[in-house]
């Protein structure tokens, strides 16, 4: 897909979107299945054939995007960022900051926060291990990219996190999938409960880093509108309270992610049934 | 319960651990061999993460990313104690 998405350009590799994703759909009834049983959460009414497609279509999108973002083509794209001024105030602390996301649109437009003419030293946690195809494109694409990212798991990986924060710089991270190695919380998510991860939060506890939330929606076409929001509170709390604390935290990042959600259904790429407890 | 082989710098760093996670853990029932993480005493990394801020403002011994035996020396108390008494500087 690469190299399609390099030789004939976007617009071309775009037309090719249309087959794949009829494929996929046709193909993955578990994935769709969690996709229907997510919009219909989201929106209060069954979802239509059409409108999976348009799922599979943005979610298609921001993947072939990520060729183009990871090769630093950003004059292809409309992107626009809100909230820049959450993310100067918390750097102006001088203890880096935890931009914290989901599988919600694309994460990887963070990228396109260098064409801002800052010099923003940006890390992404990340569980490659399991997404060997995106660990490969990002290889092939932008070899100097494929350090800036951290694999998830041990003490090495977050003692990198750590270091990077200490320099005043950005670690990405994922709030919205669990391993089976993470300690979790259930939260109430469109009404009813699904497991968080508690990690990225009582990480950013220990370093003392300020959090901001991060969403890279996908608009259609080639727009992309990079929203930064404050989390709010001091990250600094109180070793006692501290479970009490995460409770609250990550229901209320559950809570923004909802609401966000709620405005770009189509960009929610976690193709598995969240609410499943199984999961 | 006291547990046997430990020396005098083991224990002091297993009641550091133990202080510095809040473990309902007794900090003498901690096997000097026995793995911390995972299976051992259940820690997970973030846990390893605050350990070694710890180990940095007790013992001034700063743990990077770049030292190939990271993983060796978070194994078990006995690898910690070691490397924390080869490289401390208070």
């Amino acid at each position: 897909m690469a190299w399609v998405a390099q030789f004939l350009g976007r617009p071309a590799a775009r037309a090719l979107l249309y087959p794949i994703c009829v494929y996929y759909l046709l193909g993955s009834g578990s994935a769709r299945r969690a996709i229907a049983r997510f919009r219909e959460r989201a929106l209060g009414r069954p979802a239509g054939w059409g409108e999976l497609f348009r799922h599979y279509h943005a979610f298609a999108s921001t993947i072939l995007d990520r060729v183009y973002f990871l090769r630093g083509q950003f004059d292809l794209f409309d992107i626009r960022f809100h909230g820049l001024d959450v993310l100067d105030r918390e750097l102006a602390k001088g203890r880096g900051c935890v931009l914290l996301g989901a599988h919600l649109g694309s994460f990887e437009a963070v990228r396109a926060m260098g064409l801002l003419g800052r010099q923003l030293d940006i890390r992404i946690l990340m569980d490659e291990q399991n997404a060997p195809l995106i660990r490969g494109l990002t290889q092939t694409l932008n070899p100097m990219m494929a350090g800036t990212v951290i694999q998830t798991g041990g003490i090495h990986a977050l003692l990198q996190v750590k270091e990077c924060l200490e320099r005043g710089g950005i670690v990405g991270a994922m709030g919205d999938r669990v391993t089976p190695q993470d300690q979790a919380i259930a939260c109430s998510f469109f009404g009813s409960e699904a497991r968080f991860p508690t990690g990225p939060i009582r990480m950013a506890h220990v370093v003392q880093a300020p959090v901001v939330l991060f969403f890279g929606l996908y608009r259609g076409g080639n727009r992309y509108d990079v929203r930064l929001e404050s989390f709010g509170g001091e990250t600094c709390v109180p070793h006692d309270r501290r479970d009490i604390d995460l409770t609250q935290e990550v229901q209320r990042f559950a809570g923004r992610l909802e609401d966000v959600c709620r405005l770009a259904p189509d960009n929610w790429f976690n193709f598995y049934d969240v609410w499943d407890r199984s999961n | 319960m006291e547990q046997s082989g430990a020396s005098l710098f083991e224990r002091d760093l297993a009641r550091l651990i133990v202080q510095t996670l809040k473990l309902k853990t007794d900090p003498a029932v901690i096997e000097p061999e026995a793995a911390l993480f995972g299976e051992g005493l259940g820690l997970d990394s973030i846990d390893a993460l605050e350990l070694s801020l710890a180990i940095s403002q007790t013992y001034g011994y700063q743990l990077k990313s770049s030292d190939p035996q990271i993983k060796t020396i978070f194994s078990s108390l006995r690898a910690l104690a070691a490397a924390i008494e080869k490289n401390r500087t208070k």
